[in-house]
């Protein structure tokens, strides 16, 4: 992100999109979020609490499936309620920052308003991710994620070593960044057909798939959550690893991180580049 | 007035809300894409759940739960994200989307009732949920082996079963429109009714699987009417006849009270609207 979008923008002074100033502005535009928070406290309660009450209904589905029978494809209740529960952390961590991305496949490319962020001297995909730091919806899905995998976890008896922890973490920004980047790439769509919200929502959707263990699914359905929409890396790896230390695709996590990021920002990057020669 | 000039005039205020039904199409046809967006929303889903089921009744002893069989609960699952299209007739985000605009403001001039009006507009969106919903549904039904299909009188009774369950959809959907007139953030409402009405009409999961309380709460929501009574015609649970006149009847208390409801609070809603410039 410290590179401005092709060149095309004028950089006044040097490293005035420098990271420094990336994580300054970030802390100040989330601050200025959160003050937004007391002002419209009602907003706040239907955007968080929608997605609490849709969690919580999605834990007690898994609830009654175990009330009648012991396993779901070799998983116990707990060791699917953390999935769940899990599951929510990294969504919820990108819903927090990157959630303007749907207002650009929905309606900015569409309706001529996306050239605001071309004229300011900072990077374009930085100044539409600012508009909704900290959005509160995202802090509703947080939060029933870490109450759900606290509950599982304590019933579990699972217990967070120091080394568990400092790999759990960078794991869950993993796989936030991991959604974003779908996200990035389907609302880049929009760029050649005007709007993509349509898109989005499928892959979206597609995410709900790693709601349950992947063992569940068919072969070449695992091989698209893996690799070509690699949502398996947001909740499936994560969690097999800190519920059974299963190593297996862990250190891929990474990697497809850092693919997927750069495969979106190229696509975003081109299609910043299309609105541009346009002139819309 | 006599009967037959009764429905005389009855035809004459309908047909007054055809060009609705057209323009409504033609709204359709230019947002094509969004049909996509639901089929492919409903086809995942689906999928999901087939999967999840499937992985379910591995680890059923005995392979029933509440008395269902594995093809059973398959039909189910595919008989009501069928419904699910059909009740996904956009009102609310019509209706929400207008008062938040003030557009509201055009239709009310209008010489017409604008409940009717949004009724008469999402006829096309159901009915081409239905055919593109339908069709790839009975060709699964007749060609996968084993999936239970409906008997000559379970088919009768779930078509009339689906009308009243459309009508139950668009008069709930109309209600969460209308909160349009309390707040702006109506996306919040929109999304707490989809989920809460995926879980207790018995869309994620067979209501008869419930545990008690909860399938308590079920009965007595409305929900339940739109999915989970459609589709336990359509799989012929129930004893007789009279049965599932009980459904049909309980589900068409519901379609009264709803639409009462919603002419209700319309009625109060306007009284009190205000749209600012011009």
């Amino acid at each position: 992100m410290t590179e401005p979008t092709g060149g095309r923008m004028t950089e006044p002074t040097g490293g005035r999109s420098g990271p420094l100033r990336m994580l300054r502005l970030t802390w100040h535009l989330s601050g200025v979020s959160l003050h937004r928070l007391t002002e419209y406290r009602l907003d706040f309660l239907l955007g968080a609490g929608s997605f609490v009450v849709r969690l919580t209904l999605q834990a007690v589905v898994v609830g009654i499936v175990f009330l009648h029978v012991p396993t779901i494809g070799g998983w116990h209740y707990h060791q699917v309620l953390f999935l769940l529960g899990y599951s929510f952390l990294p969504r919820g961590l990108d819903h927090l920052f990157t959630d303007q991305l749907w207002e650009v496949g929905r309606k900015l490319v569409q309706r001529g308003e996306f050239y605001r962020y071309l004229i300011r001297p900072v990077n374009p995909l930085y100044l539409v991710l600012s508009e909704r730091f900290c959005y509160p919806d995202g802090l509703g899905e947080l939060l029933t994620g870490l109450v759900t995998v606290s509950y599982a976890a304590s019933q579990l008896g699972l217990r967070l070593t120091p080394v568990r922890i400092a790999v759990a973490l960078p794991l869950v920004v993993c796989g936030a960044l991991i959604h974003t980047s779908v996200k990035l790439l389907f609302a880049s769509l929009s760029f050649w057909t005007t709007t993509s919200l349509s898109a989005m929502t499928a892959a979206n959707d597609i995410a709900d798939f790693a709601r349950y263990p992947m063992d569940i699914y068919h072969g070449p359905l695992r091989w698209l959550l893996t690799w070509p929409l690699p949502y398996a890396f947001t909740s499936y790896v994560p969690a097999s690893y800190l519920l059974f230390g299963s190593t297996r695709y862990l250190w891929w996590t990474p990697v497809v991180t850092v693919v997927a990021l750069a495969v979106s920002y190229g696509v975003w990057s081109a299609g910043v580049a299309r609105y541009e020669t346009t002139g819309s | 007035m006599t009967a037959p000039g009764t429905l005389t005039a009855a035809v004459r205020r309908t047909r007054r809300y055809l060009p609705m039904a057209t323009a409504g199409l033609h709204t359709l046809l230019q947002y094509r894409i969004s049909l996509l967006t639901g089929i492919s929303s409903a086809a995942v889903s689906t999928t999901v759940q087939l999967f999840l089921w499937r992985a379910i009744y591995a680890g059923a002893a005995g392979g029933t739960l509440g008395g269902m069989t594995r093809e059973q609960m398959m039909t189910y699952i595919l008989v009501s994200n069928l419904l699910v299209m059909l009740l996904a007739n956009r009102v609310e985000d019509e209706v929400a989307g207008e008062i938040y605009r003030g557009d509201i403001a055009v239709n009310l001039v209008r010489p017409l009732s604008y409940p009717l009006l949004r009724f008469f507009a999402c006829l096309p969106v159901v009915g081409t949920n239905a055919v593109l919903a339908g069709l790839p549904l009975a060709a699964l039904l007749v060609s996968v082996p084993g999936l239970a299909g409906p008997g000559p009188a379970d088919a009768v009774f779930f078509l009339a079963a689906a009308v009243l369950s459309v009508l139950i959809g668009f008069a709930v959907n109309f209600l969460v429109g209308m909160t349009g007139f309390l707040t702006t953030n109506t996306w919040g409402i929109r999304y707490v009714k989809g989920s809460v009405a995926a879980f207790f009409s018995g869309q994620v999961v067979p209501i008869s699987l419930m545990p008690a309380g909860l399938a308590a709460v079920a009965r007595a929501l409305p929900f339940q009417s739109m999915v989970s009574a459609p589709v336990r015609l359509f799989l012929g649970q129930y004893g007789d006849g009279r049965e599932a006149c009980w459904i049909l009847g309980q589900q068409a208390a519901w379609v009264a009270a709803l639409l009462g409801l919603c002419a209700f609070l319309w009625r109060r809603a306007v009284g009190r609207l205000e749209v600012l410039g011009g």
